[in-house]
């Protein structure tokens, strides 16, 4: 089990340093001079050049990386020069908003979308399981935009029963709820699809195993086979999945980020890379893919602890 | 059914604890019902072993499922009744049915890797089954752990905590047999409980079911396809054929004097109790000598003219397949963690140095215990795997030293039969295209896949309307066939056969052998046969080798080494393949 950890770390460190130094070249490939968007039309060459230094923009690329993986590993993404603020404290100021909408959202799906599969997967080829079929797949397909933008409509504009934009008051944690909950919403719908989904068909395998039969032929009661013997096995790809849907939620909640005018990881993203400000990129990508490499191999571990088989590294 | 009622007058005043009566089990399916049972009856005598034969389909496992309400939910019982002590078991509710179960009735199943859950330890599982005991978790626990004591599981204290996949095959046919003991049962089932075990540890599993059932002194149900087990386990012999009973009644009377012609028939074409050694052997619909014929036009028809007479090529100087010291090795632990952990040779030696050669026209089998190697040596002569050292000559050239495009060409050649014959085929393709594959692969003429694949299917003996089927709609020994035709195809110089009869009846088993042998003799291909069913070696192996631990530890001509073992272990081989007639 401790080799399995280490080494599970030390994969998800290296997964970090290339993804960031990919990325890294990618921003120096994108056209556009970002002295000249931060200073305006009217820059001379002069003034343009005396901000490349100052951004550390002239020195070769391999050297700006090596210098940035070594101001991370003292907790400093860098320095913006638009805000005049250091990128670890814009990163952390936006960060808990989106890891609120995030873990809001999965936690919904989960709640709801596990149930339901493993009740499809129990009375398959009713029409209660034709019926979560068709809204399942349904809510998958729909994208989280569309029903975030109705979901206002509905919800804020006619009923008004819910607040529309923002985040709620500063320090109100109920407004923050409320404000919490469309978003959460829109960008859980189509997790409960894919969830339910994915339970269903993994109970249906589960249910028809061998083993499963055998505990049946010594008498154990039904529910006890369901949720302690079947569901434990059933459960794995969900958990595999996610870790990797809170990873890609971290920037894929962007589109609920901007309709409902909420700030985020995502937002952030968006406006940076507009405005060629890369400090600000830079750092908030490092940060979603160590959240993501985290909640990835979060997964790997638990599934490690509820399958003996995966700690045995097969 | 007349003859049942006959045949049972004998055990009708004895105390039984089941009496299953005219018992008819239909499945629905698409566009009606098809028959599993029909009118069924048997009796369970208290504390008797009654075994169950028959080949696969013939309703053995459908009657042991319908007692216990394990069936599928497409499964209706039609007619008829069970009792067990008096009160019937198919109008228990499921509630009832499932006091039952783990207390009264016991099950141990067939393929011990996937009976028991993989995640939870073997503690969990043991003492999770007695939850109807009142009695403190450390109490059921030592229960377990005497129950493992009693199957064999050597230290079961410290075992007892591990997880399935930490077990071999036969460890956990014992824990599974250990779980039925722990509920004392007053009936056992047992659905072929050696089938997917090797000869020795089957002589071991039947031993230690017989001491059990004594010592509890419960009533036994034991299914399986193979006449020897049965012979020399059950008191009573049921035998079923398409959903019937043909016969039943005292062990020594069905085999001796067989009354229904299915029983004739069945005991005539198990390869055991064949004494004479013959390539061809009888089977249900014949006596195995009729000649297969091979359809104009197709690709193997236009080899079949090109062949030479086997008398010319058999008598060449450089054999087909030569095989010289090979060795292979898998690496059990990282160079890393090796290193760390001093380990100086972190590697299975799987095969230790296997010298063999293959002549044209001839069949050799290699029969050894699983993990013996001899599956190895097969994937290696494939190229399925990396060999250490060592060489392999097919028709002259070394296949280790060819390039993988040359090595691709050769594969020509040798055509592979793989041990799982439907999970071996893509279930996503038709057999039509699943029989033809091997010739669009290799660039081969042919007119049309469509006449091709009905020409196989013709050879193998299988419908044409099976050329539109997928695998998983075949039986075992249809998947066989479809494997003997997808290896033919191609028309190879050598067949390699990995365990071409596992888990079939004695009937199918001849069909495939005798196909496989006339195709031998027609076309003079060599057969290499990876088997532990030492039966059939006896009669269709020209020479066998005996593997044990990636060593070979005899080999000779065929006859030779049954008549005069010269090694300990091939002795232990012989002695533990159960031929014996009931005594």
């Amino acid at each position: 089990m401790w080799l399995f950890l280490l080494r599970r770390c030390g994969l998800a460190v290296l997964i970090v340093m290339l993804a960031v130094s990919a990325l890294y070249l990618m921003i120096h490939a994108i056209p556009g001079d970002p002295a000249s968007i931060i200073l305006g039309p009217r820059a001379t060459d002069e003034m343009k050049a005396a901000l490349y230094i100052k951004m550390g923009l002239d020195q070769p690329v391999y050297v700006q990386l090596a210098s940035f993986f070594a101001n991370i590993l003292q907790g400093d993404l860098g320095y913006d020069v638009f805000s005049q603020r250091d990128v670890t404290d814009i990163v952390l100021e936006q960060l808990p908003w989106t890891l609120a909408l995030i873990f809001a959202s999965v936690f919904w799906a989960a709640l709801v979308g596990i149930p339901l599969g493993c009740y499809s997967a129990l009375h398959a080829n009713t029409w209660f399981d034709t019926l979560t079929g068709i809204v399942s797949v349904g809510t998958i397909a729909i994208p989280s935009f569309v029903v975030a933008i109705y979901s206002l409509l509905v919800f804020s504009v006619t009923l008004q029963w819910l607040p529309a934009i923002g985040a709620g008051e500063q320090g109100d944690l109920l407004s923050q709820l409320e404000h919490l909950i469309l978003p959460a919403f829109a960008v859980g719908l189509g997790w409960v699809g894919y969830i339910s989904r994915l339970v269903r068909a993994s109970m249906l395998e589960v249910m028809g195993s061998n083993h499963i039969r055998t505990a049946k032929a010594f008498g154990l009661p039904s529910r006890w086979i369901t949720f302690r013997y079947a569901l434990r096995l059933a459960i794995l790809p969900t958990v595999t999945l996610l870790g990797v849907g809170i990873g890609y939620l971290l920037s894929a909640s962007l589109f609920a980020e901007i309709v409902f005018a909420r700030p985020g990881i995502g937002k952030l993203i968006f406006d940076a890379v507009s405005t060629r400000n890369y400090p600000v990129v830079m750092g908030s990508v490092l940060v979603t893919t160590g959240l993501f490499v985290i909640a990835t191999t979060l997964a790997d571990f638990i599934n490690a602890l509820l399958d003996p088989r995966i700690r045995a590294g097969r | 059914m007349t003859h049942n009622t006959t045949q049972v007058k004998g055990q009708a005043e004895q105390d039984n604890i089941i009496t299953v009566n005219n018992l008819g089990v239909q499945f629905e399916v698409a566009g009606g019902r098809v028959s599993g049972l029909k009118d069924v009856s048997v009796n369970v005598p208290r504390g008797q072993i009654v075994g169950v034969v028959g080949e696969s389909g013939s309703g053995k496992s459908t009657l042991i499922y319908t007692l216990t309400q394990l069936m599928a939910d497409n499964a209706i019982v039609a007619s008829g009744t069970a009792k067990m002590d008096g009160a019937d078991l198919l109008t228990k509710s499921p509630r009832e049915m499932q006091a039952l179960l783990g207390d009264d009735i016991a099950m141990v199943f067939q393929d011990p890797m996937t009976t028991l859950n993989p995640v939870f330890s073997i503690e969990k599982q043991m003492t999770d089954i007695q939850y109807r005991l009142d009695i403190p978790y450390q109490e059921k626990r030592q229960r377990a752990i005497d129950a493992l004591d009693r199957v064999g599981i050597p230290n079961p204290e410290l075992r007892l905590p591990r997880f399935p996949h930490e077990f071999s095959g036969g460890q956990l046919q014992r824990i599974s047999i250990a779980m039925a003991l722990m509920a004392r049962p007053k009936v056992l089932i047992a659905d072929e409980p050696t089938t997917a075990l090797d000869a020795s540890l089957e002589v071991q599993i039947i031993e230690l079911l017989k001491e059990l059932q004594a010592e509890i002194g419960c009533s036994m149900i034991f299914v399986s396809h193979h006449l020897g087990v049965v012979g020399t386990l059950c008191d009573y012999t049921v035998v079923m054929y398409h959903g019937d009973v043909v016969e039943q009644g005292p062990t020594r009377d069905v085999f001796n004097r067989p009354q229904h012609s299915y029983t004739k028939r069945l005991l005539a074409c198990d390869p055991a109790r064949i004494k004479e050694r013959s390539k061809r052997l009888p089977t249900m619909n014949s006596d195995g000598l009729e000649q297969i014929e091979i359809p104009a036009g197709s690709y193997l028809a236009s080899q079949l003219e090109q062949a030479q007479p086997a008398s010319d090529t058999g008598k060449q100087s450089q054999p087909l397949l030569d095989i010289d010291e090979l060795r292979i090795r898998f690496p059990m632990q990282g160079k890393l963690a090796a290193l760390l952990s001093g380990n100086k040779d972190p590697y299975l030696h799987a095969v230790k140095g296997v010298s063999l050669t293959v002549d044209r026209g001839e069949t050799l089998a290699i029969v050894g215990e699983s993990g013996s190697g001899k599956t190895t040596v097969a994937q290696a002569i494939q190229g399925l795997n990396e060999p250490w050292s060592g060489a392999i000559h097919f028709q002259g050239r070394d296949l280790l030293s060819l390039s993988a495009r040359e090595r691709g060409k050769t594969r020509r050649d040798i055509a592979m039969m793989f041990q799982d014959p439907i999970s071996s085929l893509s279930p996503r393709m038709k057999i039509s295209d699943l029989i033809t594959e091997p010739l669009v692969i290799h660039g081969l003429p042919f007119d049309s896949r469509e006449q091709e694949a009905r020409r196989l299917l013709q050879i193998v003996g299988l419908p044409l309307h099976f050329a539109d089927r997928y695998p998983h709609q075949l039986s075992g020994g249809q998947a066989r066939r479809v494997g003997v035709a997808r290896a033919l195809a191609q028309s190879p110089k050598l067949i390699v056969a990995d365990e071409p009869t596992a888990g079939l009846d004695v009937s199918v088993q001849g069909e495939i052998l005798n196909l496989l042998n006339q195709l031998q003799e027609d076309l003079g291909i060599a057969i290499l046969i990876i088997t532990h069913n030492l039966n059939i070696v006896r009669h269709v192996a020209d020479r066998t080798l005996i593997m044990n631990m990636g060593d070979i530890v005899e080999q000779g001509e065929t006859e030779t080494i049954f008549a005069d073992p010269q090694h300990a272990y091939t002795r232990q081989l012989l002695d533990a393949n159960i031929h014996a007639d009931p005594v």
